[in-house]
């Protein structure tokens, strides 16, 4: 399948890149057979993720879901961020090839990582 | 209109106006079977004798010693398998690379199945064969060594006439051996002789010198014994059965000529550009690595491998913004496969995930560099920003 033009346009356009000084969570995840990594780090204030930053190495479905993350996160509770799901991403990444998916798991896993790094 | 900039001539090229010309007449003219008696048959023939008059001059070949196939794939099968098969009772052992393209490292993992044995000869870090150890791998009962002309993703020229000087060392002491080279690459962009390159089979496609695909051809030095893949008619001296694709045909015989007559002009003109591009690229990108020997290559294409990114975010980068280039590595399922060629040449992951082919052809210009260098900084800027390992590395 062809990758959709919201897919392209967050591949062009990262939302929230980089990384936060001041963040209480942060999580760094690597795919341990491919090598895609993502780095995320996040400002969690009163149950909620104030701000948040990543950063991506990897095919572009990484990349993307890195930056839709952020996007589905920032604002949220961290209850209603933990019940985020891999369909989700992909959802909002307008779908993603089958051999592509691992993407959004990998997505998902740092998101928890960081969740339960909060200091 | 969005500006586009095609600079995936390895891939393909686009077909060239006067090809597509010559082919329109003939899909509508030169209908006829080549097989038939009557004079429409008899236009056909004479068209397909012209044009492998042609594309056998491209090679310094004899008309009667190119066979014409669907394409490159088609003519490394009959090449590899329709030469052992021929020849199995002489031995059944194969040389061949470890670059080679998947359509002869195919059919040789294919031939190893059913018995024969295969040696995979190392590129080292120039991405070039070394004649030392295509004359250590020789052995009493080697039938074929296939090795490529020049690489598809790095460009990297094998020394091709050297091997063929070895074989027929070999063949002069009794050995029945025989050289293929898969020259898709080489085509209509070296000056080619098949006597000088000492090879008994020789593998072109015509998409790759501005003639439309499914059309390719295999040369075959008169002597040599191939066992027919495609059965069932006398076609092709009996090694390529099926009514022949005229208008194919008649577009490879034109672009062949036209390769011929422009081969100095156009390979000049290749270079030059891609030497503008690559001194662009280190004038403007940092931490780039050029992939391949740098002087016994193609003068058409740079594969450049960009630390901290992967191949694939920055092609699809450059592709938002017209500028259109390949490459070899995949990431699939979970799993890492980096480019085969890129890896071979020893180096590590990351430089093998990032590498990206730029390959030039006759109708781009310099606007076309100056565009895709400055799409190129931008996008390869981009990604690094968005890089873990480019920024821990700060």
């Amino acid at each position: 399948m062809a990758y959709s033009s919201k897919f392209k346009d967050h591949l062009a356009h990262p939302r929230n890149a980089g990384e936060l000084p001041d963040a209480n969570a942060i999580a760094d995840e690597k795919n341990p057979v491919c090598g895609d990594r993502l780095r995320l780090s996040l400002i969690v204030k009163d149950n909620h993720i104030e701000a948040v930053r990543f950063l991506a190495y990897g095919c572009p479905p990484t990349l993307v879901c890195g930056s839709i993350l952020t996007e589905l996160i920032v604002g949220t509770t961290i209850e209603e961020a933990k019940s985020l799901t891999r369909a989700d991403l992909v959802n909002a990444a307008g779908g993603l090839p089958s051999r592509k998916q691992h993407a959004a798991a990998l997505a998902i896993e740092t998101l928890h990582s960081a969740l339960a790094n909060l200091s | 209109m969005k500006r586009r900039v095609y600079l995936d001539h390895s891939a393909t090229t686009p077909v060239d106006p006067r090809v597509a010309n010559a082919m329109a007449r003939a899909v509508v003219e030169t209908f006829g079977n080549a097989s038939s008696v009557h004079g429409f048959g008899q236009q056909a023939r004479a068209a397909i004798d012209r044009a492998r008059r042609e594309v056998a001059a491209l090679i310094g070949a004899k008309q009667n010693e190119i066979v014409f196939t669907s394409g490159g794939t088609e003519a490394n099968n009959l090449a590899i398998r329709g030469l052992c098969e021929a020849s199995s009772a002489h031995g059944r052992h194969i040389i061949t690379s470890a670059i080679e393209h998947p359509s002869v490292s195919g059919v040789c993992a294919e031939l190893e199945k059913r018995g024969f044995e295969v040696t995979r000869l190392p590129v080292y870090g120039n991405g070039i064969v070394r004649i030392d150890d295509v004359a250590r791998a020789l052995r009493p009962d080697t039938v074929l060594i296939t090795i490529m002309l020049a690489n598809n993703e790095i460009g990297t020229i094998q020394p091709i006439s050297e091997i063929g000087s070895l074989v027929h060392k070999k063949r002069a002491a009794g050995q029945k051996l025989w050289l293929h080279t898969d020259a898709v690459q080489a085509a209509g962009r070296l000056p080619l002789n098949v006597d000088e390159l000492g090879c008994d089979l020789l593998t072109m496609s015509a998409h790759k010198l501005y003639a439309p695909k499914g059309i390719g051809a295999l040369y075959v030095r008169r002597g040599v014994r191939l066992h027919g893949q495609n059965v069932g008619g006398h076609q092709e001296r009996e090694r390529r059965a099926g009514t022949e694709n005229v208008p194919g045909i008649i577009a490879f015989g034109e672009a062949a000529k036209l390769a011929r007559e422009e081969l100095a002009q156009r390979s000049q003109h290749d270079r030059a550009l891609r030497n503008r591009f690559e001194a662009l690229v280190r004038e403007r990108i940092s931490d780039v690595v050029m992939n391949g020997d740098r002087e016994r290559r193609l003068g058409h294409l740079s594969n450049i491998s960009f630390r901290f990114i992967e191949g694939e975010g920055l092609l699809i980068n450059l592709d938002l913004e017209g500028v259109a280039v390949s490459t070899g590595s995949a990431c699939s399922s979970g799993t890492l496969e980096p480019s085969p060629v890129i890896r071979a040449l020893g180096v590590d992951d990351e430089l093998a995930r990032g590498s990206i082919r730029f390959s030039f052809g006759k109708d781009n210009s310099e606007a076309d560099v100056e565009y895709a260098i400055e799409v190129l900084a931008r996008s390869v800027e981009r990604l690094r920003s968005l890089s873990p390992l480019s920024v821990s590395s700060v």
